[in-house]
């Protein structure tokens, strides 16, 4: 107990040492936030919604709209804030769905590494490897009709493939260990080896990876959208609202811009929390 | 030897330079002389406009805004429309009917040259009636139900036979394009679907012309652009500052059509443009936009058989629930509400129809009638706006924003044009609504009435209703067949109260169609017209206001503008 509270410890202390680390923290910490609250924090929160307002519309940025607003009236602002919420469920959701898959898939395939499991297998997910994933999520996403769920189902399809990767490399070296041949020596039963003995030595590279890339999934489901392969209006989404927004630059800039930087700092957010989560995890000696 | 073998080298290389500039001057010269066809020059200057794309060039394929501008421009007809809304002569310099009202007899006018240089005949005039009716698309469906057929009697003369009387036959003439038939023949490939005649040259005619209007096809790529240049031996002349070339290109992002026409590099932009780049662009030096009512309508197409859609109280909730004012005040200003299916400039429209307009307790008391009432949540409606004309989306969201208010629920969908047109060929990929802008074929009310929601058109981008409707054929068919025009139009105001009465369409708007166009070095007819305050009406017949042959351009005052001097 005394030895797990004192790595607990050291991580903590190594993810202090690393202050970008802590910006990116309290980033993520807001953006989570603002999702979470943005019916009371959104000035105008019926602008997420089925809203016009052509007395309003494209008005540049002032007190009263601190975005501006689009060309049917509605608050850039507001719409920012409720369009976080598609965008976290996209980079969350995905990550939280696809890491098991690809982590089990790695790890069986390591585990009978050299047997003909781990050829069809890893050749399987080579074929997925090897097809770019933004355009192997735009395919499947164009089946479906567009929505957010659509579109994370296709990026997950696309995705689940690296962590099957990054495991099985790290499971067909893990399995050679000694503590793994020991195990093997007394009997244990193969579930046990596999999960408790090759599992949680390949954990510290698949965290580190899951939280630097949330905010790649985040980039993907905002192209997605971009596309109009993501949610439907009147849902705010950030990739849908750069897209709206194009159509009337330079003039309007505000209408594209803002979502723009909103998605740069949601990438920057999980990005900084993900470098410090890497050094966390990092087996450097203090 | 080495000095030898050098020789020998410089006397191959003089050969080939002289045989290659031989070459040149001969294909260039031979292009003139044959074809008519004009040779670049240096001071040349393409008139560049952009449209919706895809676009056909086959006058027995193509039937759309762009494919219209192209066909106007590439071939000639029987007769022009005028902005009048009547026509006037053009191939055919006069003509007669029989007293039964079905034989039409037309006299050509002599010495017309096609692209080639071959004389223009009644058998080119036959043969292209007969082509356009066996292929049976573009625009056969305004002929087929009518005609019987068509025979040349001499070199300048050709008779149409009418199965029955078709009393807009006249109007209807203009989307009768001309092709030289040994062209065509000499292009046939075999076997093909129409047994004798192979595939008739429609894979050719994709990409080539075998007309004999102002332009002809230079350049033609199939996903993007159409360039054609000017046919110098036109038998309609040529004003010495019409432009040499006519370029029309798909429709892009408004952004770079700003960028494009900020550039000069953009004479004339479409009409699908949101309202805040046609305001961006009014304030550029030299450029105008203008406004005016094209005969164009704006709709809103409810799939009549499909559910929710398919219940006459549910359409009308959504025609009741729908803010008109905010169109014509928000969206596209200068246009009105329209009255009806028939736009208000067309003969035969009825100006005391009945119309729907904003009422929010009569779109609620026609949704509590509706069999759909109490399960809205399991009846969302699909809708479909066209990628192209991104200002239809502000129509889609305020159609979304109305409806939700009597609690309908919404799914917006932006669809390439020809997507829409493909989902509207299929009675099951056909949405719930779709935003669709429609012109008449031909000036007069039956135009609309036919394509809109005759049962012949149902599946067509034109009708996403489904109307399926017998009645209304019956209708439509003994208005068309009617000759006596007062008696036909009579017969129109009839069909309109029907339709209107079912409720098939949102009629959102007739269109107050605006361009903008660089007046500082462009002479555009219908602009300048408009510009001078003269008239504020297009030609009602779609596609033909970018008549490039009436046009002058002045490059010198371009570089001027260019130059900043």
């Amino acid at each position: 107990m005394e030895i797990f509270l004192d790595s607990i410890k050291n991580s903590i202390y190594k993810f202090s040492r690393n202050k970008v680390s802590i910006i990116g923290f309290f980033m993520v910490a807001m953006v989570i936030i603002v999702a979470i609250f943005a019916p009371l924090l959104a000035p105008y929160p019926k602008a997420a919604g089925a809203f016009i307002d052509f007395s309003n519309a494209s008005k540049p940025p002032s007190r009263a709209h601190f975005f501006g607003t689009d060309v049917v009236g509605r608050d850039i602002l507001s719409r920012v804030m409720f369009a976080f919420r598609g965008a976290l469920i996209m980079g969350l959701g995905v990550i939280a769905a696809i890491v098991p898959f690809g982590v089990l898939v790695g790890l069986f395939a390591g585990y009978y590494y050299g047997t003909w499991i781990d050829t069809v297998v890893m050749r399987i997910t080579d074929i997925f490897v090897t097809l770019p994933a933004l355009l192997l999520a735009l395919a499947v996403a164009s089946f479906g009709r567009p929505s957010l769920f659509n579109s994370m189902m296709a990026v997950a399809f696309a995705w689940w493939p690296f962590y099957a990767r990054l495991t099985y490399s790290m499971a067909s070296s893990v399995r050679n260990e000694t503590f793994v041949k020991a195990a093997q020596t007394i009997g244990a039963h193969k579930a046990h080896i596999i999960f408790k003995e090759i599992l949680p030595n390949c954990l510290a590279p698949i965290f580190t990876k899951m939280a630097l890339e949330i905010g790649w999934v985040i980039l993907v489901g905002a192209t997605l959208s971009f596309v109009g392969l993501g949610e439907q209006p009147p849902t705010a989404a950030l990739g849908t609202m750069v897209s709206d927004g194009a159509q009337y630059l330079p003039a309007q800039w505000w209408i594209s811009l803002f979502p723009a930087l909103a998605i740069c700092f949601m990438i920057l957010a999980f990005n900084l929390l993900g470098d410090g989560v890497k050094s966390m995890l990092s087996t450097e000696v203090l | 030897m080495y000095t030898k073998r050098l020789g020998r080298v410089g006397v191959v290389l003089v050969v080939f330079l002289i045989s290659a500039l031989l070459l040149t001057f001969w294909s260039s010269s031979t292009s003139t002389s044959k074809t008519g066809a004009y040779t670049a020059q240096p001071t040349d200057y393409t008139i560049h406009t952009t449209e919706d794309w895809p676009t056909y060039i086959d006058p027995a394929v193509g039937n759309d805004f762009s494919d219209s501008i192209a066909l106007l421009n590439l071939y000639d007809s029987l007769v022009f429309p005028t902005v009048q809304g009547t026509v006037k002569p053009s191939l055919a310099v006069k003509w007669g009917l029989s007293k039964n009202g079905l034989v039409y007899t037309f006299t050509l006018r002599h010495g017309v040259k096609f692209h080639n240089g071959d004389e223009l005949t009644g058998e080119d005039v036959a043969f292209s009636m007969e082509r356009l009716l066996t292929i049976k698309q573009g625009f056969a469906y305004l002929f087929s139900p009518y005609v019987k057929n068509a025979k040349a009697t001499g070199k300048y003369t050709v008779v149409i036979t009418l199965k029955k009387s078709f009393g807009p036959f006249i109007s209807a003439l203009p989307r009768l394009y001309i092709l030289n038939k040994r062209t065509v023949m000499a292009h046939i490939v075999k076997p093909g679907t129409y047994g004798a005649f192979g595939d008739y040259a429609t894979k050719w005619l994709l990409t080539h012309d075998a007309g004999s209007g102002p332009y002809t096809v230079q350049k033609y790529n199939v996903i993007s652009d159409l360039l054609a240049a000017k046919f110098a031996k036109y038998w309609g002349g040529w004003s010495p500052n019409a432009p040499n070339f006519f370029e029309e290109s798909a429709s892009s992002q408004p952004a770079s059509e700003y960028a494009a026409f900020a550039t000069r590099d953009l004479d004339i932009t479409d009409e699908l443009l949101p309202l805040e780049t046609y305001q961006s662009m009014a304030k550029l030096t030299g450029a105008t936009v203008v406004t005016f009512l094209n005969g164009h309508n704006l709709n809103i197409m409810l799939h009549t058989k499909k559910p929710p859609t398919d219940d006459v109280h549910f359409r009308k909730a959504l025609a009741y629930v729908f803010d008109y004012n905010a169109v014509i005040s928000s969206i596209y200003p200068g246009s009105v509400q329209s009255k009806g299916p028939v736009p208000a400039t067309l003969l035969g429209f009825d100006p005391n129809l009945f119309h729907y307009h904003t009422n929010l307790q009569k779109a609620k008391a026609e949704l509590a009638q509706s069999k759909y009432a109490n399960k809205l949540d399991q009846y969302p409606v699909t809708l479909s706006w066209c990628a192209e004309a991104p200002a239809e989306e502000k129509v889609a969201l305020l159609f979304q924003a109305n409806a939700a208010e009597i609690g309908i629920k919404v799914q917006i969908t932006k669809k390439p044009f020809g997507s829409m047109e493909a989902d509207a060929t299929n009675i099951k990929t056909t949405p719930n609504a779709s935003i669709v802008f429609v012109a008449p074929d031909y000036p007069e009310a039956g135009a609309m009435l036919s394509v809109r929601y005759s049962s012949a058109s149902a599946g067509s981008w034109e009708q996403c209703e489904w109307l399926q409707n017998s009645a209304i054929d019956k209708m439509i068919n003994d208005a068309l067949a009617t000759a006596d025009q007062a008696a036909r139009l009579k017969k129109y105001y009839a069909i309109q109260a029907k339709i209107v009465d079912l409720c098939p369409t949102i009629w959102v708007m007739d269109q107050a169609e605006k361009r903008a166009y660089q007046s500082a070095y462009v002479d555009w007819p219908v602009g300048d017209a408009i510009k001078a305050g003269k008239t504020a009406v297009g030609s009602s017949v779609m596609g033909y206001n970018l008549y490039a042959h009436d046009m002058k351009v002045y490059p010198q005052k371009r570089a001027e503008l260019l130059s900043g001097s």
